[in-house]
């Protein structure tokens, strides 16, 4: 049998979360895990820790502990500036070894994933990714990962009670972050970290954020059909606020309210976005089908007997008129408030 | 210049909306189930074929898996691959990704020679994308997921990998060799080239490895080197589109949208 | 979108294999150009589809305006004309075959191929669900020493929704004619029609006989198809299945079971008729007399020709593949039938082919046209049976 770097009998009784960082605030998913990790470890009677690795990032540690950290390991070197997997496997290994922990949870963003990916195989151990759900077992001191598979058909739980430290990651949106609290406070660990170049093996050349039509990328669809009379502004502006891109059925395209590349369909193109959000489309097949394997598709059209919902998750039967604008605003208005 | 080696990870899963669990085994229900080949590992063998389009290439298809990988695989080899390796063995079995990532690390090494080393992004089945930097991992190699695009200088020993990130993309650059996980859907899987057909999926020879023909530790493998056990499986309730109508007024229905939304998106 | 030829590249390799590919048979055409004359983008464009110069073009070897010959529609219009009886829509067919071999066709369609290699059928849908439309209707599995006929309801007719609605009222009227019927169920084969039209030959045998095996297997000789293409493929494109294969499309079977008072339509239509004859059932296979047979017997239903008809019917742009490739606005064909009918003052366009109905009521939506509306011939049939029930008739 495959052994961990180290046995759960030498483990700390402690949970760590990797505190990914975006731009001037930590991923919210980070938080999201910090709030999940707080009610495990208090169940548990653990200790909650970040891990927090980058370059002059010090200060952030206090975001942490009024996220719920009782604790932030610190690898601050120049070298981990930006986000490389060897390097960050490199000290968060060091990091690792020193603390020991029992747990030890990542965002399952595009870097969380690479890093736990590595780690896991470096320590050893096992890794339940995009977990749905997390549970203690407190008597085991086991955490019990519940993920999907095939679609989303089948849903099985996890665990590795045998191996240390017991790893997962976990989507954005699974979890609730906590309201901050700035008068908690915490404690910070530092790490020497033992950084060259060499462990750096990845090199950012350009970063474009912003333009370019991609649908099939998008997490997001919006797509607007006759329903919405052309009112692709608005849609755009919903786009806006869920990070998301807008499409549409044919109607609209030949009626020039927006470009080709943006037509989705049969003869357009096919997207399997996390969320297909469709205004005032009828649903004919040939529609559907660059959507269809949307993992969840919501239907907002004034007529009931619409061939789309029989396709879709969520229905709603209104005007796409009385919907949209209210949306728009109810979104914006959180938006503000999260960022407030 | 030698050609560039280049080895495509690639698996058969089962389609998964035919999927079903035996509540009492605990098991999934194979018998009657249609398989194909993992999506994204076309997109991945294809970006490989395309590299090939540009450059002198050889391609492997490397698979681990129960025999009937086989016929389903060879389809690869159709569309351009020049070998494929199956390592298919009982003992195999039962692995999660950490034994599925050393064995196929084994498998590489025995290849040897390799410069790149290709996977799709995810799987259809267990959609955890550990895959890619597993491998990385085991065989000490950097590692690019993502990508939807590559450009490689085999003189200076460097590929650029352009690569999605959240509201746009980054180009990486990585030393070969190298392992890179490939985008689901960013390209279009060319359709078999009937002149190869008939070798493909008769002449070809497939190479089937067991645990005795490769590297490997037994401990490290199938059930016994993996630390992840199921201890639950069931089958989601919901499996057809919910159809579930919202009620309301439009500023209710609009309130019950949005909450929803925050617990879906990205 | 111009058709420029641009300067002839003769390529020696290249014009062997399209001699070889196309069996020399473009060698006949003496370049008279009625081709181009007769063919229906020439009805939406400016520039014709000029048909002379691909054939030119197929004689000499040439691999420009390859967007063009993605154009044709297989409707078949030229080669009515022709007066060499060149198999013009096999020479395009041909010279898309050729694309795939130099692996130059327009992007959406080899996700088409291997959708029918994945999932047998071209839509992408799961081959488990190929059933699921007949839900309740509890089909039998097609078994020669019991049934009549096998009834091939097609990838089209099994998976889009609008389309399902015909699948059903076939039912209906096999049912009302008490005529004992059998299906090959989630086994059906795709009858691979998209994968020839699309040109890829090798890959349509390979599928052609998949389906042949599956005939086999389950003793098939009389076999109806819902959809024109099928039969088409079946009747004219398959190798030989057997001495007792034969492919009957719907529409001549339900006629002949009327003729031969078996089933009877006595509800009252009171409507204008007109009929679009499906390119592969008027032009292509002399099926014309069929659906206006069963019509002629629906009583109160008055029937107008629009001016092509018959063996000139007027193609609604869905063939030769093109379900898979966008049509700008303007230049879809199915807008002009659409104009055609209202201009006979019809009140129900009726065809008898999924891919029509398709694209007759996009452009009937994008037209905004609301006095008009298109039915199966199997519809009307259905609601001429008496009995209707409210989930068979698609409503408006």
């Amino acid at each position: 049998m495959v052994a961990s770097q180290y046995a759960p009998s030498e483990a700390n009784k402690t949970l760590w979360v990797f505190l990914e960082i975006e731009g001037d605030d930590f991923a919210s998913v980070s938080l999201e895990l910090l709030a999940k990790g707080r009610d495990l470890a208090d169940r548990a009677g653990w200790t909650l820790c970040g891990l927090l690795l980058g370059s002059d990032v010090a200060d952030r540690a206090n975001q942490a502990y009024s996220y719920g950290a009782d604790e932030v390991w610190l690898c601050d070197h120049p070298l981990l500036g930006e986000f490389d997997v060897c390097g960050y496997s490199h000290a968060t290994m060091q990091a690792i070894k020193e603390g020991k922990p029992s747990v030890f949870l990542l965002g399952a963003t595009s870097n969380g994933r690479d890093l736990a990916g590595r780690l896991a195989v470096r320590l050893r151990t096992g890794l339940n990714a995009d977990c749905t759900d997390l549970i203690l077992d407190e008597d085991r001191g086991v955490l019990v990962s519940e993920v999907t598979g095939f679609g989303g058909g089948v849903i099985a739980l996890l665990e590795s009670a045998e191996h240390c430290p017991q790893m997962s990651t976990v989507r954005p949106g699974v979890f609730v972050p906590n309201k901050p609290d700035p008068s908690r406070l915490g404690e910070l660990v530092e790490i020497k970290v033992k950084l060259k170049e060499a462990d750096i093996r990845s090199r950012i050349v350009e970063r474009h954020v912003g333009k370019g039509v991609d649908l099939t990328q998008a997490p997001v669809l919006i797509c607007g059909g006759r329903g919405i009379d052309g009112d692709f502004e608005s849609l755009r502006e919903l786009a806006a606020l869920v990070d998301g891109e807008v499409g549409a059925t044919r109607p609209p395209v030949d009626e020039g309210h927006i470009e080709r590349e943006r037509q989705v369909g049969q003869t357009g193109v096919v997207c399997r976005p996390k969320v297909a959000l469709n205004f005032g489309i009828s649903g004919a097949f040939h529609f559907i089908v660059g959507i269809q394997d949307a993992e969840t598709i919501i239907a907002i059209n004034s007529d009931p007997k619409a061939p789309i919902f029989d396709h879709a998750d969520y229905c709603i039967v209104e005007d796409t008129h009385k919907i949209l604008p209210e949306l728009i605003k109810t979104l914006k208005r959180e938006r503000e408030s999260i960022h407030a | 210049m030698p050609d560039l080696e280049i080895v495509v990870c690639m698996k058969v899963v089962p389609k998964s909306e035919e999927i079903r669990v035996d509540m009492e085994s605990l098991l999934l229900e194979r018998t009657g189930v249609r398989s194909e080949i993992n999506p994204p590992d076309m997109n991945a063998l294809e970006m490989a074929l395309a590299l090939k389009d540009k450059q002198p290439a050889r391609i492997s298809i490397l698979s681990m898996g129960p025999p009937f990988f086989e016929p389903i695989l060879r389809v690869g080899l159709a569309m351009g691959a020049e070998r494929f390796y199956l390592m298919s063995d009982r003992e195999f079995a039962g692995a999660d990704t950490l034994a599925t990532t050393y064995t196929l690390a084994k498998g590489i090494e025995k290849i040897g020679d390799v410069d790149l080393i290709l996977c799709g992004e995810e799987s259809a089945d267990g959609a955890t994308g550990q895959v890619p930097p597993g491998l990385a991992e085991w065989l000490d190699l950097p590692q690019v997921t993502l990508a939807t695009a590559l450009t490689i200088d085999q003189k200076k020993r460097i590929v650029q990998v352009r690569r999605e990130i959240k509201g746009g993309y980054e180009i990486q650059e990585v030393t070969l060799p190298t392992v890179i996980s490939v985008k689901t859907a960013s390209n279009e899987p060319r359709f078999i080239d009937f002149h190869r057909k008939p070798w493909a999926f008769e002449e070809a020879e497939v190479t089937i490895w067991s645990h005795d023909d490769v590297d490997v530790d037994d401990g490290y493998i199938g059930l016994t080197g993996s630390p992840t056990v199921v201890s639950g499986l069931r089958e989601a309730e919901v499996r057809d589109r919910r159809k579930e109508f919202l009620q309301g007024s439009p500023e209710e229905i609009v309130r019950e949208l949005a909450k929803r939304l925050q617990g879906m998106l990205t | 979108m111009t058709v420029d030829l641009g300067p002839i590249e003769i390529d020696d390799a290249l014009w062997e294999e399209l001699i070889e590919i196309t069996e020399g048979k473009a060698a006949p055409c003496f370049q008279c150009g009625v081709c181009t004359a007769t063919c229906p983008w020439g009805l939406v464009r400016d520039d014709p589809l000029s048909v002379r110069s691909i054939m030119r073009g197929a004689q000499l070897g040439v691999t420009q305006a390859q967007e063009a010959i993605w154009l044709c529609t297989a409707c078949g219009q030229c080669e009515i004309y022709c007066p060499r009886n060149v198999p013009i829509v096999e020479v395009f067919q041909s010279l898309r075959q050729l694309l795939w071999e130099r692996r130059k066709t327009p992007t959406g369609l080899s996700p088409v191929l291997w959708s029918v290699y994945w999932n047998n059928n071209p839509m992408s849908q799961p081959p488990s669900q190929r059933m699921d439309w007949a839900e309740g209707l509890e089909l039998q599995i097609f078994d020669p020493s019991k049934h009549e006929i096998l009834m091939y309801f097609g990838c089209t007719a099994s998976y889009d929704s609008r389309a399902q609605s015909v699948a059903r009222a076939i039912v209906q009227l096999l049912r009302a004619a008490d005529i004992s019927f059998g299906t090959l169920g989630e086994e059906e084969p795709c009858c691979g029609e998209t994968v020839l039209r699309l040109g890829h030959s090798p890959y349509f045998q390979d599928v052609a006989q998949h389906a042949i095996d599956i005939f086999e297997k389950y003793g098939v000789t009389k076999l109806v198809t819902l959809s024109p293409h099928c039969y088409d493929v079946f009747k004219n494109h398959y190798p030989r299945v057997n001495d007792s294969f034969k492919p009957i499309h719907y529409t001549e079977y339900i006629a002949d079971l009327i003729e031969g008072k078996r089933l009877t339509l006595k509800g009252n239509l009171s409507s204008k008729i007109t009929f679009h004859d499906p390119c592969l059932l008027g032009r292509v296979n002399e099926g014309t007399h069929s659906p206006r047979a069963i019509l002629a017997t629906v009583p109160d239903a008055h029937i107008i020709e629009m001016p092509h008809y018959g063996p000139d019917t007027l193609c609604c742009g869905g063939g030769g593949g093109r379900m898979w490739m966008e049509t700008p606005p303007g230049e879809r064909f199915s807008d002009l039938r659409v104009q055609e009918a209202l201009d006979v003052d019809a009140d129900i366009l009726a065809t008898a082919c999924p891919l029509c109905i398709s694209c007759l009521e996009d452009s009937i939506g994008s037209m905004g046209v609301t006095n008009l509306r298109v039915r199966d011939i199997a519809e009307i049939a259905q609601m001429a049976l008496g009995e209707v029930s409210k989930n068979d008739v698609v409503e408006e």
